[in-house]
């Protein structure tokens, strides 16, 4: 960590208050919750703080403007990585391999390269603006009452944890971070852990990462392992300053090159759990449960981006000449993972109805671009000698190309990961716009939907099936009741379940239903709880009859329609979204989308494996186009589809600002593809903004003829390939089967106008029937995400479950009976030294009479 | 070092902060006496205003008025003394006209004096508007309607003071004794001040039976070594130890002072009135024996161990290394064992209390095996430089979180709480702050990172680690026969540590997680300076703990005035 960084480390004012881009969120987490707790109800502490809002809104600001000051004086300075480093102590140790006592130091230190940059803007500009949004929509939401000051207190800690991650100097503190942000993922997806789905949810998100995050220890472990014996005085072999010293690689690369493999590909799953890539993406649309804030925050500022962010830190290794050709095959692997996620999450998002699953399965499809650009820089960097000097010392002849290529192979990926983040940030705002005034407007319509209670299905067939077999509750789970505590605990309850014949279902869907059980809340569910709420599901079960009541869906496409006339800034916003996410032309992921998907074909020239990859991201490109236009036609065009979409009106200023800022952000891509950020370069060798070689106007009329008029003749049929593929077939093929002319009596803005009458015209024109293809098999597969989370319950199930409950078992009666044991056992003489002091003081001084006798022994028993 | 003579000139700038007390003694006993009495002159009828005596005035009859006198002369106190750790110490003796020197002014003792009035300061104003005004008043501010009695506890609480500064300057056995017995006297007193209470006037009693055996056994051990070297002073001693050590006399003499002295840092088996005297004292006099009382004997233990019967005269490990390594042993087991099923939470903490002495016992003992032979001799002072630096850092965040976590009890107290574990139930939700405060004291007390017990348990037991290797090291070799026994006592604090967390976390788990008992319902009592003092307490417990740097440089430099007056 710390202390242990180069000597020539250049000291900047800016770079010595990085710490506290971390530090003020973090310092923001316990005042607000300590503060919530505090006035929890309070009407200033309501509406003039907003619960919070407004603590954790200028700690934010302040983030930024730390973050762009360290970036200005960064990209103004020489551009070169650089470390930072705050000492908690030093303090000396013993260390065996070197037999000296040497000094150890315990800090946080900061590293900044461009990578860090770029994810450090991303991750402060957006956790500003969706704390801008989480205001409007949080606060006006009278289910949020009284407890948005967790909501703020957890974001903040969240916010600090990305942060954090993309600022830490070594791979221990980047994995610490990774954690937090795990722990806080995990509290915010079930902020409404009073609903079952959504406590199920989070446990979801935190499980399945959990996996990905075990490999990621152990690939940790090993490259330890690996650099440990290179750094001075053994510590420290996770900073990247150690990692990344050419010598050390160099070192490493001679005797164990395989081993760098594996711990890299293990980190890599790492990656691939933390931003929801096959096959550990199961999590990322159950993740919805949680409020659109952090949605947006998730699947745009933070977590998705940190798996992201890890690949990218990786590219040191593949881009050392000392690794050269050594790391081609986990590049593929890294691509092909990114493929085969964005064709499969494109197809699942076909079939959605639900606005924010469409978004989700977008982000895990748009990620698994970013992990293919990824893959095929790092397998250019691996592949080809793009250093100015080649190892023996002599001057590369062919540095210019190799550098410039592998430069734009990342550049494209770094810059898609930033378009993706400001174009997802404002979907999932925007959709969070809709839904919260659609579900104003039914709240408006139709009140009393509200209070419906509603029980699970097992309860009541628990219920009908004790008042049927006529038994009483007691009765039935005294006979259940196996360790005669008076509570029921999963396993019983699983049992009785099975015993009157309901289901056999598994512990993690018994836990739900338990939780709808416990009245109190206490986490323990006794006798006579159960037999209150029983009685009572029976009851609601006769009154409710077979008067099955239709829940509205607030979230569900099927229920809107029409809203371009009703929210137009929203409208405009998710339009300039979505157009970006396709890759439109000259708008927002179009500069960096082209890039990859021509890197990727440049990889599959050379190297024929990468065929595969690259097949699937230019059907991505059609997918992405159909399932985005889809979901923006079903959503705004045509006309309400229910009497709740044709009430809706527009939303508040807190929502409206961050879209208003971000629809201008993805609208000014091309402005930031002109500065070069297409060519965002992993090393210091290349400058991003004006480097006096470009102006601005050359810039961009160098970024158009690359993308319009490429003299290579494959580039250029690839590119309009993948322009009539994404913004021709896919939106045409949506324009056809949704959508339509807003009502007659509804204005909008002018610019839908084209929209609209082009979707009026191809619908009108090739109004095909999909039902033949809705009612398949296949569309069946999709709607049930392709069976995968069955499988992994099925799996779970059969052997993790089998294996838990085993594992409870020894956990209770050995691990369990040794701690009790010394448990009881330290009691026992705790009680028995304790009956020593009887309280009188002649006992008392006996026993010093004893203790100075024996005193006397020993000192006697020394000197003779 | 410059000598001055008693009232000789600098001699009150000198001891400036020991006589702010006094002045605070005078002004205790007599400002709230003061009324509008008049003093008539014999045979005339002229009346002179005499003012004391008579009608009181508002102000001087004020219940509270003896806490806040008491406060502010401590903190006067305080302040002076950190003044003169800023510029430089001016390090001063005081010595008799015949040339002896009695008091000796410099980092150690000065450092030494900051914990004790830092202590005192906290507890007496966490003790204003606590001490009811007679035996049988009702235990609220009503009851509170004359100082009398009030002014008798903080005068006890000032010559405890006084008392404990006199040990930490005194350069010769007889000086130490006087200061010691003092402070002792004083705290006899206070502890069973509260004589309403049953276990108060009980606790009081046994501790002071035991206590005077105590410190009757170590005056016979001191009048020993008067009659085998024929002085008191330190440095007289310390070369007679060198000399003839190995006498019977003074060896002898040295076990009956680690008795007495074992007494003060309540050492097993010595221990025994300490966990009646915190239970039945008022809980801010409880927190001062816990932590101003406890740094005041291990300041006489190193003083007798490390200067009198210095490790480093008699060429090898110290007389008294397996002693005191079995005691440590003892202490630390049993403290925690003891702790364990404690259910008051007063007790609990006297036993921890007992823990820490163990821990403490274990750093001296390390001292005890450095080598000082020749070329060793470098070495050694460093590790023994360490060692001491942890104990005092130690001692000092000590008095952030335990005396913190007795002025948590001390609040309960008001509501006749802070006895039973039950009464502290719910306090996070009657008291988030006070309860988070609490929490972290325990925290700090199981030694959990980053909280100032963490720095301090840390500093201990790597300065015992780095004794158990020093031969290892010169050897560049690692064989395990080569480590020392007391190596074994780091691995013992260790594992002490991992079982006092049960005890400590169950005061968390009982405050966050029970519901408060019938009629304890609501916020506790008010009291400002209470509730500053514990402010106060949880802000350097975890100040201490993250930026520990400053304080361990203070410490250090104190040690050094201790270990390199070799």
């Amino acid at each position: 960590m710390a202390g242990s960084g180069s000597s020539e480390t250049i000291q900047t004012t800016a770079l010595e208050y990085a710490p506290y881009i971390l530090l003020l969120p973090m310092l923001a987490f316990p005042v607000i919750l300590l503060l919530g707790k505090m006035f929890n109800g309070n009407k200033m502490w309501k509406d003039g703080l907003k619960e919070g809002g407004l603590i954790a809104l200028p700690v934010m600001a302040a983030s930024l403007l730390l973050s762009l000051w360290l970036m200005v004086d960064f990209i103004g300075g020489d551009g070169r990585a650089d470390t930072s480093g705050w000492t908690w102590f030093t303090s000396s140790m013993w260390d065996s391999s070197q037999t000296t006592v040497t000094e150890i130091t315990l800090g946080f230190g900061v590293y900044i390269d461009h990578v860090t940059v770029m994810l450090l803007f991303i991750a402060s500009f957006l956790c500003l603006l969706i704390n801008t949004f989480a205001i409007g929509y949080m606060n006006t939401d009278p289910i949020n009452d009284n407890r948005n000051h967790r909501f703020y207190a957890e974001f903040v800690l969240f916010c600090s944890g990305m942060l954090g991650m993309v600022l830490a100097d070594s791979f221990l503190w980047l994995f610490i971070f990774w954690e937090l942000m795990g722990l806080c993922s995990y509290l915010l997806i079930g902020f409404y852990y009073e609903r079952p789905s959504a406590a199920y949810a989070a446990k979801k998100a935190f499980l399945t990462t959990r996996v990905g995050d075990v490999f990621l220890m152990v690939g940790l472990a090993v490259l330890w392992s690996l650099f440990h014996p290179h750094t001075a005085a053994g510590q420290g072999a996770l900073d990247y300053a150690v990692v990344f010293e050419p010598d050390n690689l160099k070192a490493v690369a001679e005797t164990s090159s395989s081993s760098l493999k594996w711990a890299l590909g293990l980190m890599f799953i790492g990656a691939v759990g933390k931003s929801a890539q096959f096959p550990l993406h199961v999590w990322l649309p159950d993740a919805m449960e949680g409020p659109t804030p952090v949605s947006a925050l998730i699947h745009a500022a933070t977590m998705v981006n940190a798996g992201l962010y890890l690949v990218a830190r990786m590219f040191p290794f593949f881009g050392s000449e000392y690794l050269y050709n050594d790391l081609a095959d986990l590049a593929f692997i890294i691509a092909a993972i990114g493929g085969t996620t964005a064709v499969m999450a494109a197809a699942i998002a076909f079939v959605q109805h639900d606005l924010k699953k469409v978004l989700a399965y977008s982000t895990m499809s748009q990620l698994a671009y970013i992990f293919t650009g990824l893959g095929a820089a790092l397998y250019l960097a691996n592949t080809l000698h793009w250093h100015e000097y080649l190892i023996d010392g002599t001057i590369n002849p062919d540095y210019d190309t190799n550098h410039a290529i592998v430069i734009v192979a990342f550049g494209a990926a770094l810059f898609h990961l930033f378009n993706h983040a400001m174009a997802k940030g404002m979907l999932f705002m925007a959709s969070g716009a809709v839904i919260h005034e659609v579900h104003h407007a039914h709240h408006h319509l139709h009140p009393h939907d509200e209070h419906h209670e509603e029980h699970p299905e097992e309860l009541l067939m628990l219920a009908n099936y004790l008042h049927d077999t006529d038994q009483s509750v007691f009765g039935f789970f005294n006979s259940i009741d196996l360790d005669q505590s008076g509570d029921v605990d999963t396993y019983e309850f699983q049992k009785a379940l099975k015993h009157a014949d309901i289901a056999d279902l598994p512990p993690w869907e018994i836990q739900p239903l338990m939780q709808a059980l416990d009245m109190d809340g206490n986490g323990r569910i006794d006798i006579p709880e159960l037999e209150l709420t029983l009685g009572r599901v029976h009851l609601a079960s006769l009154a409710d009859g077979d008067d099955h009541h239709d829940e509205f869906d607030a979230q569900s496409m099927e229920n809107m329609g029409g809203l371009a006339s009703k929210m137009p800034l929203t409208a405009t916003a998710m339009l300039v979204g979505s157009l970006s996410i396709m890759g439109f032309p000259l708008i927002g992921g179009f500069w960096s989308k082209e890039g990859i998907i021509a890197n990727t074909w440049r990889v599959a020239l050379d190297d024929p494996r990468f065929l595969y990859p690259a097949m699937c991201v230019l059907l991505g490109a059609a997918m992405t186009g159909f399932y985005m236009s889809r979901m923006w036609l079903k959503t705004f065009a045509g006309s309400p589809k229910t009497d709740v979409a044709a009430h809706v009106h527009p939303t508040n200023t807190w929502i409206k600002t961050p879209l208003f800022i971000l629809t201008f952000m993805t609208l000014g891509a091309i402005v930031l593809a002109s500065l070069g950020f297409t060519h965002w370069a992993p090393d210091e060798s290349y400058k991003p903004f004006f480097d006096g070689k470009k102006s601005f106007v050359e810039g961009l009329v160098y970024e158009l003829n690359h993308a319009f008029a490429n003299s290579d003749v494959f580039f250029f049929a690839l590119t309009y390939i993948a322009i009539f593929l994404g913004a021709v077939v896919g939106p045409g093929l949506a324009l056809s089967l949704y959508g339509g002319r807003l009502d007659e009596d509804q204005e909008s803005m002018p610019w839908f106008a084209p929209v609209l009458a082009v979707n009026q015209f191809v619908k009108s024109r090739y109004n095909w029937d999909n039902r033949s293809f809705a009612q398949s098999g296949f569309a069946t597969a999709l709607e049930n995400r392709l069976y995968f989370d069955h499988y992994y319950d099925m799996a779970m199930l059969k052997i993790v479950a089998a294996f838990s409950f085993r594992a409870a078992e020894a956990d209770s009666s050995v691990i369990d009976g040794t701690v009790k044991t010394i448990e009881r056992t330290s009691q026992q003489i705790s009680t028995r030294l304790r009956s020593l002091t009887t309280g009188s003081a002649r006992d008392y001084i006996l026993m010093a009479a004893l203790g100075t006798l024996g005193l006397f022994a020993l000192i006697w028993g020394v000197v003779a | 070092m410059e000598q001055i003579e008693p009232f000789a000139e600098g001699f009150f700038i000198a001891l400036a902060p020991e006589f702010v007390l006094v002045i605070g003694l005078f002004t205790l006993m007599i400002v709230p006496n003061m009324g509008n009495a008049k003093f008539r002159i014999p045979l005339t009828q002229i009346r002179i205003p005499w003012l004391l005596g008579g009608q009181r005035g508002k102000f001087d009859s004020d219940p509270r008025l003896p806490g806040l006198f008491a406060t502010v002369f401590y903190t006067i106190a305080f302040l002076l003394t950190a003044v003169s750790f800023f510029g430089g110490m001016n390090k001063t003796q005081i010595v008799t006209p015949s040339g002896t020197v009695m008091l000796q002014i410099d980092e150690f003792s000065r450092m030494f004096q900051l914990i004790f009035f830092g202590a005192l300061a906290l507890a007496s104003a966490a003790s204003v508007n606590r001490i009811p005004a007679t035996s049988r008043a009702d235990r609220s501010l009503s009851g509170l309607y004359n100082n009398r009695r009030q002014v008798d506890f903080y005068i006890l609480l000032i010559t405890t003071g006084l008392g404990m500064a006199v040990v930490a300057l005194a350069q010769d056995l007889f000086m130490l004794f006087i200061g010691l017995e003092l402070a002792s006297f004083s705290t006899y007193v206070l502890v069973s001040f509260m004589k309403e209470t049953k276990e108060g006037t009980e606790a009081g009693m046994k501790y002071f039976i035991v206590g005077s055996v105590a410190s009757g056994v170590g005056l016979y051990g001191l009048s020993l070594l008067y009659l085998w070297s024929g002085s008191l002073g330190f440095t007289e001693l310390q070369t007679a130890f060198a000399e003839t050590g190995m006498e019977a006399l003074p060896l002898i003499a040295l076990g009956m002072l680690l008795v007495g002295f074992g007494f003060k840092v309540s050492a097993a088996p010595f221990h025994f009135a300490a966990p009646d005297a915190y239970a039945g004292a008022t809980a801010p006099v409880a927190g001062v024996l816990a932590t101003a009382s406890k740094a005041m004997g291990v300041l006489g233990l190193l003083r007798i161990l490390l200067i009198i019967a210095s490790p480093e005269a008699t060429d090898g490990s110290a007389v008294w290394l397996v002693a005191l390594g079995v005691l440590s042993v003892i202490t630390m087991t049993w403290g925690n064992l003891a702790a364990l099923g404690s259910t008051n939470p007063k007790r609990m903490l006297a036993y921890s209390s007992v823990a820490h002495a163990g821990y403490m016992l274990a750093a001296i003992t390390a001292i005890g095996a450095l080598n000082w032979e020749e070329g060793h001799v470098d070495m050694s002072n460093d590790a023994a430089l360490a060692v001491v630096t942890a104990l005092i850092f130690h001692l000092t965040v000590l008095v952030c979180f335990k005396l913190g976590a007795f002025l948590v009890l001390s609040m309960l107290e008001s509501e006749k709480g802070g006895h039973t574990l039950e009464s502290l139930g719910g306090l996070a939700k009657r008291e988030p702050i006070i309860a988070a405060a609490m929490f972290i004291f325990m925290m700090s007390l199981a030694g959990v990172p980053p909280l100032s017990g963490f720095v301090s348990k840390l500093l201990v037991i790597m300065g015992i680690v780095k004794v158990a290797l020093l031969d290892v090291t010169v050897n560049s070799d690692l064989v395990f026969s080569d480590i020392h026994w007391v190596w074994y006592l780091a691995l013992l604090m260790v594992i002490n540590s991992a079982i006092s967390v049960f005890y400590y976390l169950r005061v968390g788990l009982v405050m966050y997680f029970n519901d408060p008992e019938e009629g304890r319902e609501g916020p506790l009592a008010r009291g400002t300076p209470v509730r500053m003092a514990i402010v106060l307490c949880l802000i350097t417990t975890v100040f201490f703990g993250v930026g520990a740097g400053q304080l361990i440089a203070l410490a250090e430099s104190a040690a050094n005035a201790l270990v390199g007056a070799w």
